[in-house]
């Protein structure tokens, strides 16, 4: 019985626990630290170069911030060792390959991407795309999407041309991407309409523009079709959209001025800028379980890789 | 030769440094201002929570000209006594709970030298009396990388609390003015 008991337990803890060997990653602006945090529970965090806007991960435990007052982005290798990459561009959006061969970096005043080789940091390409490009996220293999946040628009990149092959009419102040792999879906957040775009990439087409709260700010969706946590800057809360229905299903009171949000093992992370705390939202209860400090100003997250190396130390 | 006033080349410049600016630069500020006002917190909601009032109660305030009451999407100009004009939108206005969130629609870097922001003003029970907070986010006025001293972070923290901290000092003035002798 009691072996049963064991059993069950270790089994509900592989469904509802962290998924082995990722953690979610907040990058605090003011703080300048990055917080790891896994579960429902903060397990390390360090100091990086001054003002981080946007944290990314790549599949091998390398993280990426962006300085977009520093003109520069940091490399963190899996031991800690921070290298700056210096850029003649105003960082902020970051999508990295999941090999860490390239990194895509958004050049807020300088309206275009650029794509670095890594690890050298050179420059391979420069892409214009429309006005002040805020987020970036991977779609299709070999698509790029970059929110254009004064063009109302999404423009779609071509990472093998490293071309702007195409735009996508979207809402007001685009700001935030997410995209379903396994349904080639891309969500995208309009800060000023107050509402969420829904484009099938693969026919490039708006499936549904969903009212949210206001100012939606950040977006991420559980692939396969499963529900897109949006956060509502100005309401405090996130409204949970499903993906199926095209509509939502729930509004969740979080933090002040809640930003990024991420998912990871059951769990939404969501960094509340100017309460300075990550609200950890059960994704099966719609509802926030906990309520993590983390230092000032947490703005963006990314589910992160932790390497072999440093789970075993 | 057509000599152009004084005073409006600076606003010609300001004008000029806000086209560049339009849009939200990445390091946003917070701005935070509180005051604790002897009267109820309806009381002080009666005042402050009506959206196109703020000219009543606002020192710095010269007027205000509003449209659409306190319903989603209303807006206001405000006109400062200094110079310059703010319009805001009603994002989010909640009567029963004190409290109400808009947002700046245009800059215009001679009322302010910032190039968007967002607010909330709420008002809570505070033992006897009320605490009214009003709080936000803000870009600087310049979001380039080498901003001009009157446009950097600074500048838009240091005019952005002395706005909201005068407002409240105002607030509490109007409010618990009609009480003491």
């Amino acid at each position: 019985m009691t072996t049963c008991r064991s059993c069950l337990v270790f089994l509900i803890v592989l469904i509802a626990g962290p998924a082995a060997g990722q953690a979610v990653v907040v990058a605090s602006q003011q703080g300048a630290r990055l917080t790891r945090i896994e579960g429902e529970a903060v397990t390390a965090s360090f100091t990086v170069p001054a003002s981080p806007a946007v944290v990314a991960a790549d599949g091998r435990g390398r993280l990426y911030v962006s300085h977009p007052d520093g003109r520069a982005v940091s490399v963190i290798e899996p031991d800690g060792a921070v290298r700056r990459l210096p850029l003649p561009a105003q960082a902020f959006g970051l999508a990295v390959e999941p090999d860490g061969s390239r990194l895509y970096v958004g050049d807020w005043s300088g309206h275009r991407v650029l794509c670095l080789s890594l690890p050298t940091g050179a420059v391979a390409g420069e892409i214009p795309v429309g006005p002040d490009p805020a987020s970036l996220v991977l779609g299709e293999p070999g698509r790029l999407y970059v929110a254009e946040r004064e063009g109302r628009s999404v423009g779609v990149i071509d990472m093998g041309a490293l071309r702007r092959v195409g735009g996508l009419p979207v809402g007001d102040g685009p700001f935030a991407l997410a995209y379903d792999p396994d349904l080639a879906r891309l969500y995208v957040a309009n800060v000023r309409s107050n509402d969420v775009t829904v484009i099938d990439a693969a026919a490039g087409q708006v499936l549904a523009t969903i009212p949210v709260g206001t100012a939606p700010y950040g977006v991420a969706v559980v692939s396969g079709g499963g529900p897109v946590l949006v956060t509502n800057q100005h309401a405090a809360s996130v409204s949970v959209i499903e993906a199926r229905a095209l509509s939502v299903s729930a509004t969740i009171p979080v933090g002040r001025y809640p930003e990024g949000v991420a998912i990871l093992g059951g769990f939404a992370y969501v960094a509340n800028w100017f309460s300075d705390d990550v609200s950890v939202i059960d994704l099966a209860a719609r509802k926030e379980v906990r309520r993590l400090p983390v230092a000032e100003g947490p703005r963006t997250l990314a589910v992160a890789r932790i390497a072999p190396a440093e789970a075993a130390r | 030769m057509v000599r152009l006033p004084r005073r409006v080349l600076p606003a010609l410049f300001l004008a000029f440094a806000a086209g560049t600016a339009l849009a939200h630069g990445p390091t946003p500020q917070k701005i935070a201002q509180t005051v604790t006002i002897k009267a109820s917190p309806d009381a002080v909601w009666k005042v402050v929570g009506d959206f196109g009032g703020i000219a009543s109660w606002h020192p710095d305030v010269a007027k205000a000209e509003a449209t659409g009451g306190n319903a989603e999407g209303a807006t206001r100009k405000v006109t400062l006594k200094s110079g310059g004009a703010l319009v805001e939108g009603l994002d989010e206005w909640k009567g029963p709970e004190w409290t109400y969130s808009y947002r700046m629609s245009d800059p215009d870097l001679t009322a302010l030298p910032v190039s968007s922001y967002s607010a909330t003003l709420t008002v809570t029970p505070d033992g006897d009396g009320s605490r009214v907070e009003w709080m936000g986010r803000f870009y600087r006025g310049d979001t380039g990388n080498e901003p001009p001293d009157n446009l950097s972070d600074e500048a838009g923290r240091e005019a952005m609390n002395r706005y909201f901290g005068n407002g409240l000092k105002g607030l509490k003035a109007k409010v618990e003015g009609g009480r003491t002798p």
